[in-house]
């Protein structure tokens, strides 16, 4: 743990990456406690405002204020996903998307690895496909087909995502089927998922993490790129995509903040994870 | 190498195949309903019923796969037992008519008990007249017949049992005929024949659409390429030379960041700058009618954004390229030898940096195209991205499905490319 930090904190670009994810975890936690409106608060009388006291920084359309907004936001991407209206569980919906893409992926590459011959065949050749698709064309056919919600924001998440994971999965279970402690659980008989579970998969888990940490990232991004495509969350939740798209349409009008916040918001939040993983890459292949 | 090219190109056929069967799967089971889209959310049952019918959307889904595919004119001249036949038009619409004999082509309605055929001889003269002998006596009792509508379906008429048609006319609204027929097949050719469906959002064919959409993404996308390109293998091969310097430094992190923003914050932002703050160009693409290149100016800010995001994935690439090349021996030994430090770089090192990002550049097609999807969408650019985002909203599958075959290709066609572009510039590399 104590060696971790000193990683982090000799390089500077994990440092500022740390602050900026750090900053926007810590709005993400306290968002309720740290603005002085709900996210769908509207106010009538002060609609397409600039920045003000009253608002710091500013409101949108329908007088709805952009920083409670934003740190709502922030709140479906990091800290809890809404499944319905009233009910939500804990961990962001990017966070869910990496999780799942990260069961399937793993499951799939295990298989594929562990097994060999024509099941890896037949999976690798139906990833390989997967792949060749462009993402773009994935995420819309996806949600355009099941319709835009946080749990199909996840759907569309993790089959993007799976491909990836499974290759890295199947490349690195390649080389651990191979050791001697899987070789002894065959021989102790036990079960094929314990063997690929608890033997295969505890001991590939380093670069799983790092992949994973970029993978949120993505997720981000995905996310955000759905919602500016109509095809995010529902709304009036504060969703930052859906924001920019709706705040482009005024910008002509005048008001420029209510696209701009939420570009930023999205903008440091995935800079600060990359630069996060980046910085600790590059840190950690020093140390070796 | 030819077996390489050829099992990849089979891998390529499978792979559209594959998606075409999901696509066409996804949009069934999606919500939504694409007769509510097409018309409105007061329809009737009964005018849904018919529009589905006219369409063949009451058809089994591997029926209509088939259709899509394969087209539907031969399952339909072996119900009415013509050929069929389809001709454009002078004005540029496409009509299915029946061949009869001596070559004249033939259409039906139906007017009470009445066939009333329209027959086109071959000087484009155009008759009608009863043709109630074509009337068949089916098993049960009843005359039956099978032939081509005035709407390019083949259709099964009953004597004496004509069902109500509901059509709607843009401009007039509901129209209510007698006359309809009991069954529907729409007349086509099938995307393997390259015809590629009527559009249901638009009422005209895909392919009219499509390849316009098409020409203005690949205008956008071959702009950004010819700006990207030599300035990231440039300022890559500039960052490499010296690995840890503070331009390598620099230019790392700064591509980095503009690789990772999402392509629709980079552009919110050059339109605040460039449009709302400074004033400098225009902050949309809209054409109407025109070609791209008639407004330069518009392109400006659409290829800014597809600059900045690709720019950093590409410099990324050429410099750890460049930088493993720096390391190596053959550099020492032309350094050490005293040759000129340019002449190193760009003699011995660039020749061998640059295989690399080559390669890598094509494989980025597949992310090159989700930016354009987005840039599209941001500038209201009137490209193939927006096109299929509209469909899929939209749920109009012959759209989709076109327009997803062509992403297809293009990605999987690129990636084959830059294989084979590989082993060209690199021959140590061999396929089997």
């Amino acid at each position: 743990m104590k060696n971790t930090l000193t990683i982090l904190f000799s390089s500077k670009t994990a440092t500022i990456g740390l602050i900026l994810v750090l900053f926007w975890v810590f709005v993400a936690l306290l968002a309720p406690y740290i603005t002085s409106y709900g996210p769908t608060q509207q106010d009538w009388k002060a609609s397409n405002q600039g920045p003000s006291i009253a608002h710091p920084l500013g409101t949108d359309e329908l007088g709805r204020d952009l920083w409670s907004r934003l740190a709502h936001g922030a709140r479906i991407v990091l800290i809890i996903m809404p499944i319905s209206e009233k009910f939500w569980i804990p961990g962001g919906t990017a966070i869910w998307g990496v999780i799942a893409a990260l069961f399937c992926g793993a499951s799939l590459g295990l298989i594929s690895g562990y097994k060999g011959g024509w099941a890896d065949e037949i999976i690798m050749r139906f990833l390989d496909a997967m792949m060749s698709i462009p993402v773009i064309l994935l995420y819309l056919i996806i949600v355009a087909a099941l319709g835009a919600s946080a749990v199909n924001v996840v759907i569309a998440i993790a089959i993007v995502g799976t491909p990836g994971v499974a290759r890295l999965v199947r490349s690195l279970t390649l080389d651990i089927k191979t050791r001697d402690y899987v070789r002894a659980a065959e021989t102790r008989g036990e079960t094929l998922l314990y063997i690929l579970f608890m033997e295969i998969l505890p001991n590939a888990k380093g670069p799983i993490i790092i992949d994973a940490m970029l993978r949120v990232g993505y997720a981000i991004f995905a996310m955000g790129t759905l919602g500016f495509l109509g095809l995010g969350m529902p709304p009036p939740s504060p969703d930052w995509g859906s924001m920019v798209a709706k705040g482009r349409e005024f910008i002509l009008m005048g008001n420029p903040w209510a696209s701009l916040w939420p570009s930023l918001a999205i903008a440091s939040l995935v800079v600060g994870l990359n630069l996060l993983a980046d910085g600790l890459r590059e840190e950690s292949m020093r140390y070796q | 190498m030819a077996k390489f090219i050829i099992r990849r190109f089979f891998l390529l056929l499978l792979t559209m195949f594959l998606v075409s069967i999901a696509v066409f799967m996804i949009v069934e089971s999606s919500p939504g309903n694409i007769a509510k889209n097409v018309l409105g959310a007061f329809i009737t049952p009964e005018q849904e019923a018919s529009f589905l019918a006219q369409q063949g959307l009451d058809k089994p889904l591997l029926q209509r796969y088939w259709f899509w595919l394969l087209g539907s004119d031969r399952a339909a001249e072996r119900k009415c037992g013509f050929k069929l036949e389809r001709i454009e038009t002078e004005a540029g619409f496409q009509e299915w008519w029946a061949k009869g004999e001596n070559s004249t082509l033939m259409r039906w309605s139906l007017e009470g008990d009445d066939l009333i055929v329209q027959t086109k001889t071959p000087d484009n003269t155009i008759e009608t007249a009863k043709d109630n002998e074509r009337w068949k006596k089916a098993e049960d009792g009843s005359y039956i017949f099978w032939g081509v509508d005035r709407n390019n379906h083949a259709v099964l008429w009953v004597k004496g049992a004509s069902n109500e048609v509901w059509n709607f006319v843009v401009g007039t609204g509901w129209i209510k005929s007698s006359g309809g027929p009991q069954s529907y097949i729409p007349l086509k050719k099938g995307f393997l024949r390259g015809d590629f469906g009527v559009s249901l959002r638009t009422g005209r064919p895909v392919e009219k659409s499509l390849f316009i959409r098409l020409r203005n993404s690949v205008v956008l996308a071959g702009i950004a390429f010819v700006v990207v390109m030599p300035l990231a293998l440039l300022l890559g091969m500039a960052a490499g030379i010296r690995e840890g310097s503070l331009q390598d430094r620099f230019l790392s992190i700064a591509g980095m960041v503009f690789s990772v923003i999402p392509e629709f914050a980079t552009g919110i932002f050059l339109i605040l700058i460039m449009s709302h703050w400074l004033e400098l160009v225009p902050g949309a693409s809209v054409f109407g009618e025109k070609a791209p290149w008639q407004r330069p100016d518009m392109l400006i800010l659409p290829v800014l954004t597809l600059t900045l995001i690709e720019l950093g994935y590409v410099l990324r690439i050429t410099r750890a390229s460049m930088a493993e090349v720096m390391r190596s021996a053959y550099i020492r030994t032309a350094f050490l030898k005293g040759l000129p430090f340019w002449q190193v770089i760009f003699r011995h090192a660039a020749k061998n940096a640059l295989i690399a990002p080559i390669t890598v550049i094509m494989l980025h097609v597949n992310w090159l195209m989700g930016g354009i999807v987005i840039v599209e969408v941001v500038f209201g650019y009137p490209g193939l991205g927006q096109y299929l985002l509209d469909s899929a909203l939209y749920k109009d599958v012959n759209a989709i499905e076109a327009g997803t075959m062509i992403m297809v290709l293009l990605a999987v066609g690129t990636q084959l490319f830059a294989d084979v572009l590989y082993t060209l510039l690199n021959p140590r590399i061999r396929y089997s």
